[in-house]
Parts: structure tokens; C-alpha cells; sequence
């Protein structure tokens, strides 16, 4: 009974995985069709690969995913942001103050301290966010555009624009959330991978995740359901300060140093990130998989153009047509035609 | 706190500009400067704290200090400002070395003498412009050059070594012309040196790590790094670091105390010494030098010299 209704749900508001159970070919097609960011990604791995040959060397993709991490943990809050219908431009400088932040109080009162500190901190941005979009209703995009510069402000206060390093850098056990490997996979990795798994359920597998799809898809209908929209955007704000501080925390480590911009840009890149995976701007769409499919796609394109050897100028250029590229394979696999019938 | 100081420094300046109104001394002389985007990072915090105290220290200067926050508009505002205040000459930190040129030709034809710092504007405002004062940023990229050379030399592998290049943001002045004076030298003082490839770091550590990361996979043989500013410089070697690859020569510009401690740890080889402080002092100086009628040259550059473990001792620890 249980089972019957997770499945009606899962068709109706959650991820849209059903096509699993039918293992014959035209499910198969049927997934293909819905997963095209995945085939946008296979095609341009493939490609880099047989540009350089080195592209798919162990340690390159450990490499990439490895730096990937950071833009990836924040992808994955605002992932949840974006769902529950609204935006949050504010994650770039948020993370440059959890960088700055965690790094002037480690040297200040110790690393054991320094780090629930900084998560305090940050949480209390997001919350600060999340009440105004949530409970005061205010436009998420005014608000998170203004918290950009706001935030930046704060942070370049805080640290009166000099940047910051700890002090002993080698005597430090900070250092194993950015540097250090477990079984021979990095740090930074396993925490996005637990991030990811952990946020994954609970946005396709528990009434809360369903809410925020709810909230996202039509929130006057959720309120007429019952559901308390406020808070769920709260928490939605509140889930992508904790993804920013632990990106924060994975910098801080890994450069043991920042400068006041570090994240500078991100907010954009990390929209992006959440967009070639496929969530709609709008809300009420989108999977913590097929944004991590789009982190990666990101991270190995912008390695990718490096080995290659491409001019810098044309990078630019040609990162914006492979993004515009798996956006268009997406879109094409979901119609199952490459342009719209509708002019 | 340095918002609040300058405020004050803005209302004692205009203050003191009223009461003496009508009586004004010829002794002291007004400089006012506008600086690009104090705060945004630590040289140029620095540099406003030098340019104040050396201000302070000058009986015969007044400033008004102002900072134009990154903004060309309020840049462009301050200047009109000060010339509305009729200061005696105007520093300018351009936010962009074309935008500003108009404001910069207003004050020309007010009579007020122009002198830029640190970055100069556009070749067509040079006519309106009294003086640059600044580093020479093609030599610091000579420089580093040579001192990788030199190195290589000492080394023995002058013959055959391998040079990786990262540069600052593209299309930024600074960055074009290190890149320039490191891609000219090299081959003249290291004939058999190459320089296998070459790509922006932004002037941010974590880009540079990635760049980095990437060379490493691509080339198996890289003997030398160049990089910059320091910031970058220590982005890539804590990829070398990681990656385990040792020997390699790092070599960047703008000595930053990132870049000083990792000299002391014998991991980074050299770079080039530039002081906000001597920056700052030069600006003030070329001011008031202009102001003095004294012949002074266009581009009125600050020596910037070379910094390597070998002769580090004889230089302070940057404070940014």
C-alpha cells in the first residue's frame, strides 16, 4: 500500500524516475528521452577524450571532480531554491564571507570552534534571506541581488580587504577537508558525494522534499493544501546557506588562504550548473542528480578547452556554445524532435 | 574605520578649505585623489594608509581622500568634485583607462595638473596628463624572466627547460604587460627555454590551481612556472604540491606575503618586489614635485626589484 503511493507521487510531483520498472526497449528509449543531459554529457566526453587522450586519465577526472566540489555543494542548495520557485544570487559572496570567515577564526580560537562558528554565521544569513523572501514575501531575485553586494560588503569589513591566511599552515589539521584523500578518493569529493546523497533523499523521498516541489510547481494550490509556503522557503534558504558554508569550509581548506573575492561570480556559474540539469527557472522542476550532472558537465568542460589548448579568448566563446548545445540536446530528447513543431 | 577617517578627512579638508577661503595660503598645497577600489584588496588598503600618513607627515600637503569603489560613474563625480574645490592637483587610481579621459580633460582645462598612479589611463588622455607614477610592469616582466633564466642556468638546464605561463585577468593592463616584457625576455636571456603553454589565471589563486591541475596532466616536464602576481603563483604550486610533482621553478611579480612565506619554506623561487607603501609615497611625491615646477619625466616610474630565496633577507615581509 505504501508502495502504491510513493510510486503516484513520485509520477506526479517527485523526480520523474517510473521509467525504471519496465525493462523493456521502448522504456529504455522512454529514459534515454528524459535523461538527454546525459547524453549531452557522454557526447562531449567523448569528444575531449579524443582530443587529448589525457582527458581521461584517472587523476584528471579525480582532479576535476576534486575542484568541482565547491561550485557542486552549492549547486546543490540552490537547487532546492530554484524548485521551490525562487533564486538565489547571493551564494558567490556568501561563500567568499564563510572563506574569510572560517579562516580568520581558526587562527583566532582554533579549528574545533572556528568551524561551527562560521556555519552559525552563514546559517544566519540564509536565515535572514529565507524570512525575507518566505515570510515578508519580498522578490527573491531583488533580494539575493542585493544581498550579493551587501554580503561583500560585510565580508570586505570584516577582513578590512586583506586577505586571509593562517598562520601555520603546515601544523594544522584543517586541512583534511580540502587536501587529504580517503581510500584514495579526496576529501572534497566524499563530502559532495554525501551532501548529494543526503539532500537527494530528502528532496525526492520525503514529504518535504514533495512540499518544496509542491510550493515550486503552484503555490497557491500547495497553500490551499495545507501547506505552509513560508516555511518552506525558509528552509529551502536555510539548505542552501549550509551547502554554502560547507563549500566555504572545502576552499578554506583547500587554499588554507583567500582573497575577499574568492566567490566571487559563482552565484552565476552555480545557476547555470542548476539549469543545464534541467530545473526549470520557474520551479516546481528539477533532481539533486541531474544537477550534479551539470556540475560535472561544467567542470569538464572548462578542464576540457584547458587541454585542448585552446586560446583563452575563444574558451569563452566556445563554453558558451557547448552550454547552449546540452541545453538543446535536453530539450530535444524530452519533445523527441530537435525543433518545435509550434514556430 | 578607514570609512570614517576618510569622511573626516573630507569634512576637516572642506572645513579648513572654507575658513581660509578668500585668504588662501600659497604655503600648503591641496591634493586631492581618487582612488579606484580601496578595500577590494590589500594593496590597495595599503596604499591608502601609506598615502594618508605620508600625507600626514608632509607639513605643507592637505589631501582630500577619496575612493571611487570600483564605480567609473562616482569616479568620474569625485573628479568634477574636486575640481569644484579648487584643489591644486588631482591623483587619480583610473577604474578604466578610457572612461575616466573626459573627466580627466575637465580638469586639465581647469588648469588643475593630472597625475595618475599605479595603472594608466588610455594613450589618448597622455596629453592631459601631467605624469604617471607607477611600476613599469613590462620591466617586472623582464625581470621575472631573467630570474627564472638565471635559475636555470645555476641549474644546468638552460638547454632544455620547459616554461608554463599564467596570467592575470585578459584585457587587463597590468596583466598584458607583464605577459609581454616575461614573453620577450625569456627568449633573449634563455634562448633554449620554451614556453609550452600559457593561459589566465585571473589574479585568483583557486582559478590558478585549476590551471594548473590542468598543465600538470597535459606536460609531464614542466621546469618552470611563471605566474603573474604571487596569488596566482601559490595557486599553482599548491596544485604541484598536491599532485607531488617537485623541482618545479615557480618565479611570479608582486611579492605577496603568501608568496615571501612560501620563499622562506625554499618551495617558490623568486619574484618581484612591489611595496604599496612606495606606490603610494611615489604618487604623493610626483604631486608634489609637479607642484614645485620641477622637471620631473612622464613616466615617472618606482623601482621594483628583484626578490629570490638568495638576497629575500634584505626585504621586509609584505604586509598584504
Amino acid at each position: 500500500m505504501a508502495d502504491v503511493t510513493d510510486k503516484t507521487e513520485a509520477r506526479t510531483s517527485g523526480p520523474r524516475e517510473s521509467g525504471m520498472n519496465s525493462f523493456n526497449l521502448a522504456g529504455a528509449g522512454r529514459l534515454l528521452a528524459r535523461q538527454g543531459i546525459l547524453v549531452a554529457f557522454a557526447v562531449f566526453m567523448i569528444g575531449f577524450t579524443l582530443a587529448n587522450e589525457r582527458f581521461l586519465d584517472p587523476d584528471n577526472i579525480m582532479g576535476v571532480i576534486r575542484s568541482s566540489a565547491i561550485l557542486g555543494v552549492m549547486a546543490l542548495g540552490v537547487t532546492f531554491v530554484v524548485i521551490s520557485g525562487n533564486l538565489d544570487l547571493s551564494v558567490g559572496s556568501m561563500m567568499s564571507f564563510a572563506t574569510i570567515v572560517v579562516l580568520d577564526l581558526h587562527d583566532k580560537i582554533g579549528p574545533a570552534l572556528a568551524i561551527p562558528g562560521m556555519y552559525a554565521m552563514v546559517l544566519c544569513l540564509g536565515a535572514f534571506i529565507g524570512f525575507l523572501v518566505g515570510y515578508l514575501k519580498l522578490n527573491s531575485l531583488i533580494v539575493t541581488l542585493g544581498m550579493l553586494s551587501a554580503i561583500h560588503g560585510l565580508t570586505l569589513t570584516y577582513s578590512g580587504g586583506k586577505n586571509m591566511d593562517i598562520a601555520d599552515k603546515e601544523g594544522t589539521w584543517f586541512s583534511v577537508f580540502g587536501q587529504s584523500d580517503v581510500l584514495g578518493i579526496p576529501v572534497p569529493i566524499l563530502l559532495f558525494a554525501l551532501v548529494a546523497s543526503v539532500l537527494g533523499i530528502l528532496l525526492a523521498k520525503t514529504p518535504f522534499g514533495r512540499k518544496v516541489y509542491a510550493v515550486g510547481g503552484n503555490g497557491t494550490a500547495a497553500t490551499f493544501s495545507g501547506i505552509r509556503r513560508a516555511r518552506v522557503v525558509f528552509t529551502c534558504y536555510l539548505l542552501s546557506a549550509f551547502c554554502v558554508a560547507t563549500a566555504g569550509l572545502l576552499q578554506a581548506s583547500r587554499s588554507l588562504g583567500s582573497q575577499n573575492t574568492v566567490g566571487q561570480g559563482l552565484e552565476l556559474e552555480v545557476l547555470a550548473a542548476v539549469i543545464l540539469g534541467g530545473a526549470s527557472l520557474l520551479g516546481g522542476s528539477g533532481t539533486i542528480f541531474k544537477t550534479v550532472i551539470g556540475v560535472l558537465i561544467l567542470g569538464f568542460i572548462q578542464n576540457g578547452l584547458l587541454l585542448v589548448g585552446l586560446q583563452f579568448y575563444a574558451q569563452y566563446v566556445v563554453t558558451w556554445i557547448i552550454i547552449i548545445l546540452a541545453v538543446w540536446l535536453d530539450i530535444a530528447a524530452k519533445r523527441g524532435k530537435l525543433w518545435s513543431p509550434i514556430a | 574605520m578607514t570609512k570614517s577617517l576618510r569622511a573626516l578627512l573630507i569634512a576637516s579638508t572642506a572645513a579648513t578649505g572654507m575658513a581660509f577661503a578668500g585668504a588662501a595660503s600659497a604655503e600648503t598645497m591641496k591634493i586631492g585623489i581618487t582612488q579606484n577600489n580601496v578595500g577590494v584588496d590589500s594593496y590597495q588598503t595599503t596604499y591608502e594608509k601609506a598615502f594618508i600618513e605620508a600625507a600626514d607627515a608632509n607639513a605643507d600637503v592637505e589631501t582630500v581622500v577619496l575612493d571611487a569603489g570600483g564605480d567609473v560613474a562616482r569616479q568620474i563625480a569625485q573628479m568634477e568634485d574636486l575640481i569644484q574645490q579648487e584643489v591644486d592637483a588631482i591623483i587619480i587610481w583610473p577604474t578604466n583607462g578610457e572612461a575616466v579621459i573626459p573627466a580627466v580633460r575637465k580638469a586639465h582645462k581647469a588648469g588643475i595638473p593630472v597625475i595618475v598612479t599605479n595603472s594608466n589611463i588610455a594613450e589618448q588622455g597622455f596629453d592631459f596628463v601631467k605624469s604617471f607614477s607607477g611600476p613599469d610592469n613590462i620591466t617586472q616582466g623582464k625581470r621575472s624572466a631573467e630570474i627564472m633564466c638565471d635559475k636555470f642556468k645555476e641549474m644546468g638546464i638552460e638547454n632544455e627547460a620547459q616554461v608554463v605561463h599564467i596570467t592575470g585577468q585578459p584585457g587587463y593592463t597590468t596583466a598584458i604587460e607583464r605577459a609581454k616584457g616575461f614573453d620577450d625576455r625569456l627568449p633573449e636571456v634563455c634562448p633554449n627555454v620554451t614556453q609550452i603553454d600559457k593561459q589566465p589565471g585571473d589574479w585568483n589563486r583557486e582559478k590558478s590551481q585549476k590551471v594548473m591541475e590542468a598543465f600538470l596532466v597535459k606536460y609531464d616536464d614542466i621546469d618552470g612556472v611563471y605566474s603573474g602576481d604571487d596569488n596566482m603563483g601559490v595557486g599553482a604550486l599548491n596544485a604541484a604540491k598536491a599532485a607531488g610533482r617537485e623541482g618545479i621553478i615557480f618565479v611570479g611579480a608582486t611579492n605577496f606575503a603568501v608568496g615571501y612565506e612560501a620563499m622562506e619554506r625554499g618551495e617558490y623561487w623568486g619574484s618581484i618586489y612591489q611595496s604599496p607603501v612606495d606606490d603610494a609615497k611615489a604618487a604623493l611625491k610626483t604631486a608634489v614635485d609637479v607642484l614645485n615646477g620641477e622637471e620631473i619625466p612622464f613616466l615617472n616610474y618606482f623601482d621594483t626589484p628583484k626578490i629570490t630565496q638568495d638576497n629575500m633577507a634584505e626585504f621586509d615581509k609584505p604586509v598584504f
